[in-house]
């Protein structure tokens, strides 16, 4: 796989976003933490067979 | 079924007087089941012992003047992703780990058994309620009865051509995007999916949690009332459970439909290039039945329908990914073909993506509800043609083709599959009947008042010559 | 700076014939006015609106009708909710100025006027109730007035400024992971977020749907019941509003603690050395006035503590990001620098990564309930520091993140409060969250109030307020001249 950086911006690309040139060293640092708070979310193992309320996604 | 009774509300009335018992009913199902199963595919496991030891004692506490009501004896199919005390849970998987729910009984499963019902066994599901049947997996291969090319639908796809060819009563499947009424509309008899919240769904291996739900699958629609007022109902082991008071569902159903107020939603459910036109005489002929009922019935605009069911789609595969995510990682090629693919779908949409469809959900939802204020009901064809033939399936043609049944899995909304006769090629046609929330009673209403002047949900599919062979 | 400082004092002023609502609205004015260039609490004033309402209240009292709830009380409006005066900015380059217009009065603030509160104007708030301030945007800097280096803490800053200095003696704030109770704790004023979907939360500009809150923001805990008791209830005009009854708040504010179990978490591992030393002091000196009051008190530790702040972060960035990413992509840098960067690190969270959030926020929920079991109240510093100087924020990836307390909470749903409790050694204020069982912000309030009424910390005026020479700062001489 690639590094961060030309990971961060494949995901851009998908999304159809263009930072600012001042603004790449804040996202890339931002991209790196977000994967490590995904991986945390990850890490619950209680979470396995949890749903959340519907409250949570939309209420009907 | 029966040779002589077709609906569970036959059957219980035969029961009560003597012309019949449990035993026999369920003896007669399992010498059938064993005929046909292995050309049907319609169980993944037969519980025949249990099932006649649950007959017999229905027949007992009859005759001793315990009467629980009309499920009491009836032989019923369990879609195998709904926990049964009998046997295992598969999910139609090797994925999912055997000691899930054993030797349990789901909610559901847990009422219908105090009311007295007979479990055939477990009816044969897609993989994890998603995907297309992978021969390659051990798993029985479903075919639709009515011409066994075709597909019998999914994914509670045994139970559908369980009640169809005979093999139950009536049965339990699961809908998150159209898994109950996707089967009763090819297989040709009548499925409800009921409104989000109205029947606990623990003890039923997730699909898409905002979504899912579990519904009565049975001939007739008189019968699906008959199932879901044991079926709905509280309970606090579902987050999503709704308290919401469970009427007599059966005792609702008068046959009287003077001013009911038919919506028929278009340009998608109606005016859809990929909709088959003989889909669409039958529904809008069933609709003409039911205005010569007395109700009233005109189109309307609803736009997103298009939308809408991505939206459904991407919610779907999301939530399902959430919960799949560490098998994906570690046993891929345990899934199968059409399974981890479809699954993986949720790696590829990104969180706002998520976020948005639940805007755009929350959004549709309050469009819809604004209809209802004009509505009773709307009427869509159940699927936009009957059905395929097995052969020309793929992973990626359903992402192609419309569908009219998920749009009431983003809204949460009641909506029940009603047979409306057979396509030149003898394939079963099908309308929805789709209701405010809660309203269950309406739609069952409005499908069994229709079925009573009509008989396409008593048809029998040809398999005679499957008997033969056999 | 009134002589009133809070709206309870002001409301026996008002019933006493001690002031009228005009001679009140007309202090907030100039106080808003004069104070305005220096601590940045406004976007816009509405002067002579508020004159009016002011004036239609002095009808009220002079007729001798039954006063509403905030009859004749100046408030201010955080500029992210929608009022019939004017636009509604978001502190933002990008939001569509007739979107506030076109939707009148949000609930909450029609509930106000309805109760005869008088609105003196839109506050200030971080771009979209997030991020920091960026100083190349065309918006005032909120500043804090116990030190106008120092920041406000976000996002309803200018409601929180403008409560400590006087400019009004309540507002509305909104919380999607701390941004009432932050600028709470950091202007050393009082801000409770009620229970998810407590409070309907349409005609506000969303951060993250599932996580947003509004609610009140004043002096005392006694005034946030007050204001509470006008804004709670259900409406079906949100989605995510709770048709659950609303209990009387005042009558429950009995000062009796007796017998209430109190667990405390300090919070203190989470933070390590970025702590001040001053927050666990002040925290315990807290507690033991609580104890004092009849509580008893245990230690704690909340369950899945950084997982449920990410859960929050995870879940508001992505709701976020649906929300902004159409002008992301054509107005990336007409947005603050701080709220492009962070919603927009929204992209590095797959959707599955969004379900997870929610499911761990479940998770959380179940293990915060079964906390519940054996206490009634949770009580935690609001933040680990007092507020950063302008010039120590930097991004909102800074470190300093982790030293605040809130977010745990938007991700599970709870009432929590904070409350002030004290200064850091740099005098800088600090506060106390108290949280409590979904739906019983009653008990929250009531250990606010209690605890309130054997302190001064919320009536503390700022130096830049200049009602008092000195700030009274001292823990030994407040608690000495307790009421």
């Amino acid at each position: 796989m690639t590094g961060d950086d030309q990971k961060l911006d494949v995901v851009l690309e998908i999304c159809g976003i263009s930072p600012l040139p001042q603004d790449k060293e804040i996202m890339l640092k931002n991209f790196v933490t977000a994967r490590e708070q995904a991986a945390l979310l990850w890490g619950v193992a209680e979470a396995r067979y949890e749903e959340p309320g519907l409250i949570f996604s939309a209420k009907l | 079924m029966s040779e002589k009774y077709l609906t569970i509300a036959d059957a219980a009335v035969a029961m009560r007087d003597g012309t019949t018992t449990s035993v026999a009913i369920t003896q007669e199902i399992l010498d059938r089941t064993a005929t046909l199963n292995p050309a049907l595919g319609a169980y993944v496991e037969v519980t025949a012992d249990a099932a006649l030891e649950q007959a017999a004692a229905a027949d007992a506490a009859l005759a001793d003047g315990i009467d629980h009501g009309p499920l009491q004896g009836i032989p019923l199919a369990i879609k195998d992703i709904i926990a049964m005390r009998e046997a295992p849970t598969t999910a139609n998987s090797r994925v999912l780990d055997p000691e899930w729910g054993k030797g349990t009984d789901a909610p559901v499963v847990a009422r219908l058994r105090a009311a007295g019902a007979v479990f055939v066994g477990k009816a044969t599901t897609s993989e994890f309620a998603l995907g297309l049947p992978d021969p390659d997996k051990g798993f029985p291969i479903p075919h639709n009865p009515w011409n066994v090319a075709h597909t019998p639908a999914g994914s509670s796809s045994g139970t559908g051509v369980a009640v169809s060819a005979g093999l139950a009563l009536g049965g339990l499947g699961t809908d998150t995007g159209g898994s109950v009424r996707g089967p009763a509309s090819v297989n040709g008899h009548t499925g409800l999916k009921v409104t989000f919240g109205r029947v606990p769904k623990s003890g039923v291996v997730p699909l898409g949690f905002s979504l899912d739900s579990i519904g009565p699958m049975a001939r007739s629609a008189y019968d699906c009332a008959l199932l879901l007022e044991v079926m709905a109902g509280y309970d606090a082991s579902d987050p999503n459970a709704a308290d919401v008071p469970v009427p007599k569902y059966s005792e609702l159903l008068s046959g009287d439909i003077a001013g009911l107020e038919i919506g028929l939603p278009i340009p998608y459910f109606f005016e859809h290039e990929k909709l088959d036109p003989e889909m669409k005489e039958a529904v809008l002929g069933a609709v003409k039945q039911l205005v010569d009922l007395g109700a009233r019935s005109e189109e309307f605009e609803l736009p997103y329908a298009n939308e809408a069911k991505d939206a459904n789609h991407i919610i779907m595969v999301a939530e399902a990914y959430a919960y799949h995510r560490n098998d994906l990682v570690n046993r891929w090629t345990d899934y199968g073909y059409a399974t981890r693919p479809t699954l993986a779908r949720g790696a590829f949409y990104t969180a706002g993506d998520v976020a948005q469809a639940q805007r755009f959900r929350m959004m549709w939802s309050r469009l819809v509800a604004r209809a209802f204020e004009k509505y009773d009901v709307m009427i869509t064809p159940s699927a936009p043609a009957p059905a395929e033939k097995a052969s020309e399936m793929t992973v990626s043609r359903r992402l192609l083709t419309p569908n009219y049944t998920g749009h009431w899995n983003l809204t949460g909304l009641p909506a029940v599959a009603v047979p409306v006769g057979f396509s030149t090629a003898g394939l079963p046609l099908s309308m929805q009947v789709i209701g405010k929330p809660f309203a269950e009673a309406t739609v069952l209403k409005v499908a069994d008042a229709l079925q009573r002047i009509t008989d396409w949900h008593l048809a029998v599919p040809p398999v005679e010559a499957l008997v033969a062979a056999a | 700076m009134n002589e009133y400082l809070t709206i309870s004092d002001a409301l026996d002023g008002l019933r006493e014939n001690e002031i009228t609502a005009t001679e009140l609205v007309e202090k907030a004015i100039e106080t808003g006015k004069s104070l305005d260039d220096e601590l940045g609490i406004y976007i816009a004033r509405y002067d002579e609106h508020a004159r009016e309402a002011a004036a239609a209240a002095d009808a009220v009292y002079a007729a001798g009708d039954e006063p509403g709830l905030l009859q004749g009380i100046p408030l201010g409006i955080k500029d992210i909710i929608t009022t019939v005066e004017g636009e509604t900015t978001a502190q933002s380059l990008v939001l569509d100025r007739s979107w506030g217009p076109a939707i009148g009065d949000a609930v909450v603030v029609q509930r106000m006027r309805d109760a005869g509160g008088v609105i003196t104007g839109k506050t200030t708030t971080m771009e979209y109730a997030i991020g920091v301030p960026d100083w190349t945007k065309p918006f005032p800097i909120p500043r804090n007035p116990w030190n106008t280096e120092h920041w406000t803490g976000g996002s309803s800053s200018g409601t929180g400024n403008g409560v400590a200095a006087g400019a009004f003696l309540g507002g509305l704030g909104t919380d999607t992971g701390g941004s009432i109770r932050i600028p709470a704790a950091y202007c050393g004023i009082s801000g409770i977020k009620a229970t998810f979907g407590r409070v309907p939360k349409s005609g506000c500009v969303p951060l993250g749907y599932s996580l947003d809150h509004i609610g009140p923001m004043a002096r005392s805990a006694r005034d946030c019941a007050i204001m509470l008791q006008v804004l709670a209830g259900y409406d079906p005009s949100d989605a995510c509003a709770v048709d659950a009854p609303v209990p009387d708040y005042l009558s429950g504010l009995t000062g009796d603690l007796t017998g209430l179990r109190v667990g405390v978490d300090t919070l203190a591992q989470h933070v390590g050395d970025d702590g001040d030393p001053a927050t666990v002091a002040a925290l315990q000196a807290a507690v033991s006035v609580l104890s004092e009051l009849g509580a008893t008190v245990t230690e704690l530790a909340l369950p899945y503590y950084a997982e449920l702040n990410v859960a929050t972060r995870v879940t508001s960035r992505s709701e976020a990001f649906a929300y902004h990413v159409p002008d992301f992509r054509s107005r990336w840098g007409d947005y603050f620098q701080s709220t492009r960067t962070g919603v927009g690190s929204a992209v590095a969270f797959t959707g599955a990564d969004f379900v997870q959030a929610q499911r761990v926020r479940r998770v959380g929920q179940k293990a915060v309930a079964a906390l519940f079991a054996d206490v009634d109240v949770i009580v935690t510093p609001t933040a680990s520091i007092g507020a950063l100087s302008l010039e120590e924020l930097g991004d909102l990836g800074g470190g300093w993140f982790r030293s605040m307390h809130t977010s745990y909470w938007n991700a599970v749903g709870n009432p929590a409060l904070s409350v002030p409790m004290g200064f850091t050694a740099a005098a800088l204020p600090l506060g106390m969250q108290i949280v409590t069982r979904p739906f019983d912000e009653a008990t929250g309030l009531k250990v606010g109030e209690a605890y309130q009424r054997a302190t001064r910390w919320h009536l503390a005026v700022p130096p830049l307020a200049g009602r008092y020479d000195v700030a009274v700062r001292d823990q030994g001489d407040l608690t000495d001249t307790a009421a």
